[in-house]
């Protein structure tokens, strides 16, 4: 796999796809600026910026899902 | 007497110690009371894995041990003094077999005057009493708020 | 023999309960007698606070003291979080250390009013009204757009940016709308930190508690500490007086020894002794003093973590050890297979 995360589908991983795991269509990944918070999407080619303030460290947004823990 | 009939078919051994029991003490009432204990027994929903009997027990009933599931020490050092005050009793002692089990033995040896069992159970009722002792003491203590609410 | 437990300066003596029938030839009598025990059982309390309460027991075994001590510690039930469903949580602070921190916060919640959960339940009917609490965690942190332009306080700076154990919101189910109307569920204390914020970071969850005892989960202990000691003894055996006298005043706390008005040391308060063993380190004291403590006097201190009045804790370890020996005494005696 490349570093960037995204894999152009082939015979191998078409199955990934069709299961709806990696969506082909909207693959562009959603990040929170570290410097100003702003929640916004980048696509593979576009530079690892943020849209607002050009801050240049950014996060992976965290996923929806919700997660259960036992507090012990 | 129905009660210890069934007994007979299924829990040989538990049948054996308190036949035993009641001729050991060779009593009219000693007799009357194993019946008693046996007809109790049936009217609490019977949680048959709660104490079971050892092997090693005697066949007089003067001697066995027991098997207390999910206690420890909590109840075992405590049933195991208010047994011991029991001039009956030869011999009492518990242990916790191994420590990720929860498992108590507990053996008791008596002089004869009563069955392992009956001392059991005189020390279980003893341990309630004075229970039921410190509650009512310290109750009375509340209630008379005769004490400090400030730490000193 | 004596119920005074010996106390050297490298070992103790006359550790051992003897008091049982068949001991020796002078223990006849010493045979289990309810009336007798009424007459010598004893119940002093010196206070008893909101959280701590402080009493003696006197005429008592070890084994049962400790039992009491014991169950107050392991299994004297209480309410505390279990299930933690963590929406979103931007944090540093990882989601399990989270909901550990957030298990760990002691909840005002009379555990009587809940029901024991039960564990074979379907998943789905598991939680109703009657077994569990909901608490719900909401904290988003912002930019404080008054902050002075200098200033590098975080307090100043960013609003929300600790999360407390008062954040935490009851959220009644069903009937918990009226039963929980005039004491709402609130950790008892609420300035424990449960995590800390920059602006764009939040936390949102809700938790479900239960209810446990302590051999379970150190969470469901009802109190902070449960213990106790035994009284201290001493017997000063050959007069002290003069200098030595304030030397040996200075082996002990303060409040334990004081002078007389012919400069004679005697024991004031033994019970405020630590027992440090100082006096017998040195050696003009040889043989003048004898340190102990009385075997059947229990000092009990128990402290709550707020949930419930520290002498119901007690009262509720009572009741809990006659419980077990009256469920004992009508279980029949099955059959090892």
């Amino acid at each position: 796999m490349s570093r960037e995360g995204f894999v152009p589908p082939t015979a191998a991983n078409l199955g990934n796809a069709a299961s709806g795991i990696q969506s082909i269509k909207n693959y562009g990944v959603k990040y929170v600026c570290a410097q100003c918070a702003v929640n916004f999407t980048l696509s593979p080619k576009e530079p690892v910026r943020c849209k607002e303030c050009g801050h240049r460290v950014l996060y992976k947004a965290r996923t929806k899902r919700m997660v259960q823990f036992e507090a012990r | 007497m129905s009660s210890i009939e069934k007994k007979e078919t299924d829990n040989e051994v538990d049948v054996e110690m308190t036949d035993a029991g009641a001729s050991g003490n060779g009593t009219a009432a000693a007799n009357a009371d194993a019946i008693a204990v046996d007809n109790e027994e049936d009217d609490v929903q019977a949680d048959r894995s709660k104490i079971t009997l050892l092997p090693g027990a005697t066949s007089d009933g003067f001697a066995a041990s027991f098997q207390i599931t999910d206690e420890d020490h909590t109840l075992g050092n405590a049933l195991r003094y208010m047994i011991m005050k029991n001039s009956e009793v030869e011999f009492c002692g518990y242990s916790i077999p191994h420590p990720s089990e929860n498992k108590l033995n507990l053996r008791i040896q008596t002089y004869g005057g009563m069955t392992a069992v009956e001392a059991l159970h005189k020390g279980l009722d003893d341990l309630s009493d004075l229970c039921s002792h410190v509650e009512e003491v310290f109750s009375t203590q509340v209630a008379a708020k005769d004490y400090s609410i400030e730490e000193p | 023999m004596s119920n005074i437990v010996g106390i050297e300066h490298d070992r103790v003596t006359n550790t051992t309960s003897t008091d049982f029938p068949g001991y020796s030839a002078d223990s006849a009598g010493s045979d289990w007698d309810l009336e007798k025990f009424k007459k010598s059982f004893n119940l002093y309390i010196s206070y008893i606070s909101e959280r701590t309460a402080n009493f003696d027991l006197v005429g008592l075994d070890t084994s049962v003291a400790n039992a009491f001590r014991r169950i107050m510690i392991a299994e004297v039930p209480s309410v505390a979080a279990e299930y933690v469903y963590i929406f979103n949580n931007t944090s540093v602070i990882q989601d399990e250390v989270l909901a550990h921190r957030i298990g760990l916060v002691p909840l005002k919640v009379d555990p009587d009013q809940l029901t024991w959960i039960t564990s074979e339940a379907d998943e789905k009917d598991k939680f109703t009204d009657d077994n569990t609490i909901v608490l719900s965690l909401d904290v988003v942190c912002t930019k404080n757009p008054n902050a002075s332009p200098d200033s590098t306080d975080p307090d100043n700076l960013y609003r929300n940016h600790k999360v407390y154990a008062k954040h935490l919101k009851f959220e009644p189910q069903g009937r918990q709308v009226e039963l929980f109307a005039n004491n709402p569920v609130v950790p008892c204390d609420p300035n424990i930190l449960l995590a800390k914020l920059r602006p764009g970071q939040e936390i949102s969850l809700r938790v479900h508690c239960i209810l446990g005892i302590g051999s379970d989960h150190a969470k469901y202990s009802p109190v902070s500490t449960a213990s106790y000691r035994l009284l201290p003894v001493i017997d000063i055996k050959q007069p002290i007086v003069g200098k030595e006298a304030l030397e040996f005043q200075k082996c002990f706390p303060s409040g334990v020894i004081d002078i007389n008005e012919k400069g004679e040391a005697y024991v004031k308060d033994a019970r405020k002794d630590t027992v440090s063993r100082e006096v017998l380190r040195h050696e003009q004291f040889n043989g003048k003093v004898k340190l102990g403590r009385q075997r059947d006097h229990f000092i009990f201190n128990v402290e709550s973590t707020g949930a419930m009045p520290p002498e119901e804790i007690f009262f509720k370890s009572v009741r809990i050890l006659r419980n077990k020996a009256e469920y004992l005494r009508n279980c029949p005696i099955g059959n090892l297979n």
